[in-house]
């Protein structure tokens, strides 16, 4: 059994090792999947619990989970500790990593926005001169993006402008309310475009790699998965180059153990891939590992009130949600920032927030009680530019629980998204404004980098092994039985919420791995 | 004698009188009389003892501020969120003396923002009033806080000196309070403000229990039970 060589080595099961293994299995590839973390198990782990029965009354731990914003009390535990798994940073400029080690990792908590990209995203350098087109286009992913769309069960409308394709829907024809139509016809004039939300509505209420997937790879018998293997570094042949396996921890005993395969795909999530490969001193010839990170902007937008629906009159007016995708720098072109962003917009039928009133004790709750159900939020998602120096090393001088050496973290948003941030709280302004709405409370300062989850780069595909790390199969350059299927190879971060991408390339990628297989070419 | 055959021979005298064994009958069997390993005896049947939260029933030392600042912030408490509509308030929540301990384990910054911010409400109601803050009466200290209320949104309190301690005491103090034992046993006035019920999980598989990792933890043990066993006295 310690002989066995696997065909394939997956290092991570969330969203982008599912897939690889539900492809790769089902083509008869025998795979071995490792995840740093445990198995969740809801019926075990979880309890119903009123807040006054955690010792924080729900806050979230002081000093625990100071860059996971996401986190409270209740949550606490699902999260990477970051004092068990630490990353660097200038305090100056900080990094929110916020990482899931469970099985299934980030795919078991996730928004569900699914979004295509566009030719404006893959082909941004063609469309604006800034950057890198990726070597691929819209039309090379979209049979993948068609059978993801399928696995998660996308709900949405086929009213998407280019830059945001149609895909394979579970279509949405819920007709919009009265306040969201008073709001799209406000944006109108403004040639801002206001489609249906799109979201994956997955199987029994989630949409993971663990309902969704791996059950699929499961069930051919062909993957073996281990839970609390904290990789360590990949191993290389030293007569071919080639990749051969890998060295993990186990998460509990801390003793070291290897395994061995002739093709490596990694799946860890973004910096955890990059991380691995710059602590194995691999697939960087092009000097552009680490480089090139990338996210969205967060935190910025607006709360506003519909005036009529106060007073408990929002009954039949409010509710819906919609996405507005970018529009800047598409027809025209902007001279403050490149590239754009989309708003997410809700109307609510809940309450108002306290922090939108300027005001307290009971005249605080007369103001909530009368805006209760009036509640109208945008909330921006803004493109972050690839920048070289945007990147991720290795801190040799810092170990995790482990003892493998961590990521130091040196990213900073710019002009360019600061800019584009408050032009996003103006718009927002204008708009709900020319709708009537009364605008509560706005913010035009982004969350700090990494607060979206939607770090993508470090490990970018293109044409030339000169400025690429991988090519356009996600496969490295430098070494052909090496795969990074994550959110790592994107060239560009557009304002998408990453998912679909991921869940397509990895499924493309692992086509081609089982192809590549199968003529014996790997 | 073999001790086997001597205790055999021990019951078949005691079970011959017939008295004594109607009277054995009605006694529950007895162990062996041998240490019982300890780990034996707690299973699914086992009733969970009920337990309560502390607060309310114990008092809270004081960790972190001073008596004097805490009375600053009882006072800040009272008047953020007073008792209204049958709920109780910030003090009647123990609020105070949770922000204490809260506040307390915070990292240096959230430190410095409620020390900052208590120091300056007592020396404005020193310089304006010639009174401790905590002496003020609502107008007062109404005078002096309303000024520095701003709208903001999630993760985004104001920075400014001052509306920075003003908002960000105003949001802890009202979360806490709705989080607490005392609002929750006023009953809801209306869901939204019901103390929040959620999903809470508890450290998964972790590390320093990894020898045990099979165990089944206790909080599991009535989950298989018919329910709670009555045992005949």
């Amino acid at each position: 059994m310690k002989s066995e060589v696997f065909d394939v080595l997956i290092i991570g099961s969330g969203h982008a090792g599912g897939m690889a293994a539900k492809i790769l299995t089902e083509k008869g590839i025998q795979c071995l999947m490792l995840n740093a973390g445990p198995v969740a198990d809801v019926s075990k782990d979880t309890t119903r619990k009123p807040a006054y029965e955690l010792p924080y009354r729900g806050f979230r731990p002081p000093g625990r989970l100071e860059h996971v914003f996401q986190s409270n009390e209740f949550n606490a535990n699902v999260w990477v500790d970051e004092q068990e798994v630490p990353y660097t940073f200038d305090p100056a400029h900080p990094y929110n990593w916020v990482r899931v080690r469970l099985f299934g990792g980030r795919s078991l908590f996730w928004s569900r926005q699914s979004f295509r990209l566009s030719d404006y995203e893959f082909k941004a350098k063609s469309h604006d001169g800034f950057g890198e087109d990726w070597p691929i286009s819209h039309a090379d992913l979209a049979p993948f993006y068609s059978r993801v769309e399928d696995i998660f069960q996308v709900a949405g409308a086929l009213d998407g402008p280019p830059q945001m394709p149609d895909g394979n829907f579970v279509i949405d024809d819920d007709p919009w309310t009265p306040s969201m139509q008073r709001f799209i016809e406000a944006a109108k004039p403004k040639g801002i475009p206001v489609c249906k939300q799109r979201r994956a509505m997955g199987r029994d209420g989630l949409a993971s790699s663990v309902n969704l997937l791996l059950p699929d790879a499961e069930k051919t018998g062909k993957l073996t998965s281990i839970a609390n293997a904290v990789v360590r570094a990949l191993t290389v042949d030293k007569n071919t180059g080639l990749l051969n396996g890998c060295v993990f921890i186990d998460r509990h005993t801390l003793e070291e153990m290897s395994v061995k395969a002739r093709v490596v795909v990694l799946a860890a999530g973004t910096l955890e891939s990059t991380r691995l490969l710059l602590n194995s001193g691999l697939a960087n010839s092009s000097g552009v590992l680490g480089h090139y990170l990338m996210d969205q902007i967060y935190g910025a937008g607006l709360v506003a009130s519909v005036p009529e629906a106060r007073g408990g009159k929002g009954k039949g007016m409010m509710g819906g949600a919609a996405i507005i995708p970018r529009f800047r720098n598409i027809d025209t072109k902007s001279d403050k920032f490149l590239r754009g962003y989309a708003f997410n917009v809700t109307s609510s039928t809940g309450g108002v927030g306290a922090r939108n009133f300027a005001a307290f004790g009971a005249e605080l709750q007369q103001k909530m009680e009368e805006y209760h159900g009036s509640a109208f939020y945008m909330g921006i998602m803004g493109e972050v530019i690839g920048r070289k120096e945007n990147h991720v090393r290795i801190n040799a001088a810092k170990v995790d629980a482990w003892g493998i050496p961590v990521l130091h973290v040196e990213t900073r948003y710019t002009d360019n998204e600061y800019n584009m941030a408050k032009d996003a709280v103006d718009t927002a302004t204008e708009v709900v404004e020319s709708a009537g709405f009364e605008v509560l409370s706005k913010n035009a300062t982004p969350n700090p980098p990494g607060y979206s989850i939607h770090e993508v780069g470090t490990c970018r595909m293109g044409d030339d092994p000169k400025t690429s790390v991988l090519n356009k199969w996600c496969q490295s350059h430098d070494h052909k039985n090496l795969f990074v299927v994550d959110g790592a190879s994107f060239t560009s971060a557009g304002w998408q919420n990453p998912t679909m991408t991921i869940l397509a390339l990895s499924m493309r990628a692992s086509e081609h791995l089982a192809e590549e297989m199968g003529k014996l070419n790997l | 004698m073999r001790r086997r055959d001597f205790v055999r021979t021990l019951i078949a005298t005691v079970f011959a009188s017939r008295g004594l064994a109607a009277q054995e009958a009605a006694k529950p069997q007895l162990p062996i009389a041998a240490p019982v390993p300890w780990t034996l005896g707690l299973n699914p049947k086992t009733p969970i003892p009920q337990t309560t939260v502390a607060e309310g029933i114990a008092e809270a030392k004081l960790s972190f501020f001073t008596t004097a600042q805490m009375e600053s912030l009882k006072r800040l408490c009272d008047l953020l969120m007073p008792p209204l509509g049958g709920k109780p308030g910030a003090v009647e929540a123990e609020t105070p003396a949770f922000i204490d301990m809260l506040i307390g384990k915070s990292p240096d910054s959230r430190k410095k923002i409620y020390l900052g911010g208590l120091e300056w409400i007592e020396a404005e109601a020193q310089r304006k009033y010639k009174l401790p803050f905590a002496k003020l009466d609502d107008g007062q200290a109404s005078a002096l806080l309303k000024p520095w209320l701003r709208t903001w949104m999630s993760d985004h309190p104001p920075l400014e000196p001052h509306a920075d301690f003003v908002n960000v005491a105003h949001d802890d103090i009202r979360e806490a309070t709705f989080n607490s034992e005392a609002w929750a046993a006023a009953g809801s006035g209306n869901a939204e403000q019901g103390t929040p019920t959620g999903v809470y999980w508890s450290p998964i598989d972790p590390e320093s229990h990894a020898m045990s990792s099979n165990a089944k933890p206790h909080v599991l043990a009535g989950k298989g039970a018919a329910g709670v066993p009555v045992y005949p006295r």
